[in-house]
């Protein structure tokens, strides 16, 4: 089909497949937007895709109607008149208030998830990852027993590009909740380039923040990096077949500048590269596995220092009240904690009986006894090196 | 000697009753009076977006922008008299700074304050209480340590570090609720 079309398909095009694109920094309403959106268009007939997942900085500067005409409908008019689904995640250019707007398909949330077929995707807002997203991501991806968990939000959590570089705050709450909830592939934007990252703890993350916005030569590629481009806008489509992930990367001129094939169940990624650039992958691999036994070795050592020197109030430092009741004779007050730490996350929760009402709130408690459940869950916080939640209505003894 | 013995017994009981009151952690008091601030605020919120009606998701970005201005303008009508403090108090404020620096400190301090210059920060003069927050300014992504550090809101507002302040905002009115000055080094 591609051959007919003159396109340089590289997708399997199977029968019953998820087929969705990729842009990321998009809302410029430039006329590099405008080339990578007819490229895209052209690709849609090949293709057929029927969505397509935005990485954030969806609509840059004013927030008018013509803003939205010029940066979004305008430019994918196409593919909006063909029946194309966009569904977006917040950049830190976007109003939170675009959860709105219903052609970003948010049904007003800042974070939420939709499924096709055998692929969950779970779009969030790094802008803003508080307690209560982070807690919600963790409930979803559990429940969700689709083969492939797809996760995109704007500020990735590996990158070379030099501009930002990777949001290491970000990664070190999110990143546990991925491995251990079975994400397979990460999309984010943010750095205006494209990157594709070697597997990271069994995650492939993919950068693709230039489909508007194009940072030339600002990508400094390591060993972590699969493939990079950073001299033109690009899109990418992906194709989602049982356990195969097929991807094609393409340029606002309609050069392919990356393709591969990642499998659900293997973690692994099989590339369509010469056999001279599998031998210097091979050699990077080897590297980068050398790079990451010593980083292995740094953070453990760095937790257990950070175990070592965590203030005592930090330890000390309580869940967070969730909800209180009472009968004629005791009080209750649930508690929850949510640790995170040495790559996993643990959710605890627990109820104590009768601790004694402060000032006849409900809200604040002392816990009952002498040694309290805070102060226990201040042991599990040292041996965890735990994330302290902060205290907020809850009293601490001592 | 019954009342011998029960003042005795009072005697000796008081002692341990009064402690259990000592043991309030003064710190968690102040938190206490600002989740009852915000809960103040929220119920402002909320009557104010009754007279306007909740949007629903919608073609129209105009539509967006016009609910947005007129819930901000609703709120500013029931909070006319507004000021910087009403809710981060000098008492909440300082505690406010005693959990940043918490968040700010040791490695986990370096990684937070580096995700912070990192998040594009943003330069502009000082906010105003009740003032909205500039339409087509970026919105600093805040880290999840710090916020994790902080007490948690109510879906209605949101901290947003802006430039070095800490800035409370009502999210769907796009409006300054309060602030704190110079809290980010």
């Amino acid at each position: 089909m591609g051959a007919a079309t003159g396109l340089d398909l590289k997708l399997p095009m199977k029968p019953k497949s998820v087929r969705f694109a990729v842009i990321g920094d998009s809302g410029t309403g430039q006329t590099g937007q405008f080339q990578v959106a007819e490229m895209m268009a052209k690709y849609r007939e090949a293709v057929g895709f029927d969505f397509v997942i935005m990485l954030g900085d969806n609509i840059y500067g004013g927030k008018s109607p013509s803003d939205f005409k010029r940066k979004f409908e305008d430019p994918y008019s196409t593919l909006l008149n063909d029946g194309v689904k966009f569904y977006a995640s917040l950049g830190n250019h976007d109003d939170p208030n675009e959860r709105l707007y219903k052609p970003f398909n948010m049904d007003g949330k800042r974070y939420y998830t939709f499924t096709r077929a055998n692929v969950a995707f779970f779009a969030l807002d790094s802008n803003y990852m508080d307690p209560t997203q982070l807690d919600w991501v963790t409930q979803q991806l559990k429940q969700s027993n689709s083969t492939w968990k797809i996760c995109f939000f704007h500020h990735p959590l590996y990158t070379h590009a030099r501009f930002h570089g990777p949001d290491v705050d970000l990664r070190k709450l999110l990143e546990p909740v991925l491995i251990q909830n079975g994400v397979r592939v990460v999309f984010s934007g943010h750095e205006h380039v494209y990157e594709r990252l070697r597997p990271q703890h069994g995650i492939d993350y993919f950068v693709l923040g230039n489909a508007g916005e194009l940072r030339p030569h600002n990508l400094k590629p390591s060993g972590e990096t699969a493939r990079g481009f950073d001299t033109d806008q690009t899109f990418q489509l992906v194709e989602i077949s049982g356990d195969q992930l097929y991807f094609q990367t393409i340029s606002r001129s309609g050069k392919t500048v990356d393709e591969g094939t990642l499998d659900a169940g293997k973690k692994s990624l099989t590339e369509t590269v010469s056999p001279i650039a599998q031998r210097l992958n091979k050699a990077a691999a080897w590297l980068n596995h050398l790079l990451s036994r010593a980083m292995v070795g740094a953070s453990s050592l760095r937790t257990a220092m950070v175990t070592a020197s965590c203030p005592r109030e930090i330890l000390r430092r309580c869940p967070v009240p969730v909800a209180s009741r009472s009968d004629s004779a005791r009080w209750f007050a649930e508690f929850r904690l949510i640790t995170s730490a040495g790559g996993s996350v643990k959710d605890l929760s627990w109820t104590a009986v009768n601790p004694a009402p402060i000032n006849n709130s409900a809200a604040a408690f002392v816990p009952h006894g002498g040694t309290s459940e805070c102060e226990k869950v201040g042991e599990m916080g040292r041996s965890l090196s735990a994330v302290p939640y902060p205290a907020a209505s809850f009293i601490t003894s001592g | 000697m019954n009342s011998l013995r029960s003042l005795l017994w009072l005697a000796a009981t008081l002692p341990l009753v009064t402690p259990a009151q000592d043991k309030v952690n003064p710190e968690a008091r102040v938190q206490e009076d600002f989740r009852k601030r915000v809960t103040d605020y929220v119920a402002v919120h909320k009557a104010a977006r009754s007279e306007v009606k909740g949007l629903k998701p919608t073609k129209s970005p105009g539509e967006i922008g016009r609910y947005e201005h007129l819930l901000a303008h609703r709120i500013r009508e029931r909070r006319e008299h507004a000021v910087a403090g009403a809710i981060f108090t000098p008492e909440i404020s300082t505690e406010f700074r005693r959990l940043a620096g918490i968040a700010l400190q040791g490695s986990a301090g370096t990684r937070v304050q580096q995700s912070l210059n990192r998040a594009e920060p943003v330069r502009m003069p000082r906010l105003k209480v009740n003032g909205i927050y500039p339409e087509g300014v970026p919105l600093q992504s805040t880290p999840p340590s710090f916020l994790a550090n902080l007490p948690q809101l109510p879906p209605e507002v949101e901290y947003r570090v802006v430039g070095h302040d800490l800035v409370l905002r009502d999210v769907d009115a796009n409006l300054i609720v309060d602030l704190i000055p110079n809290l980010v080094p």
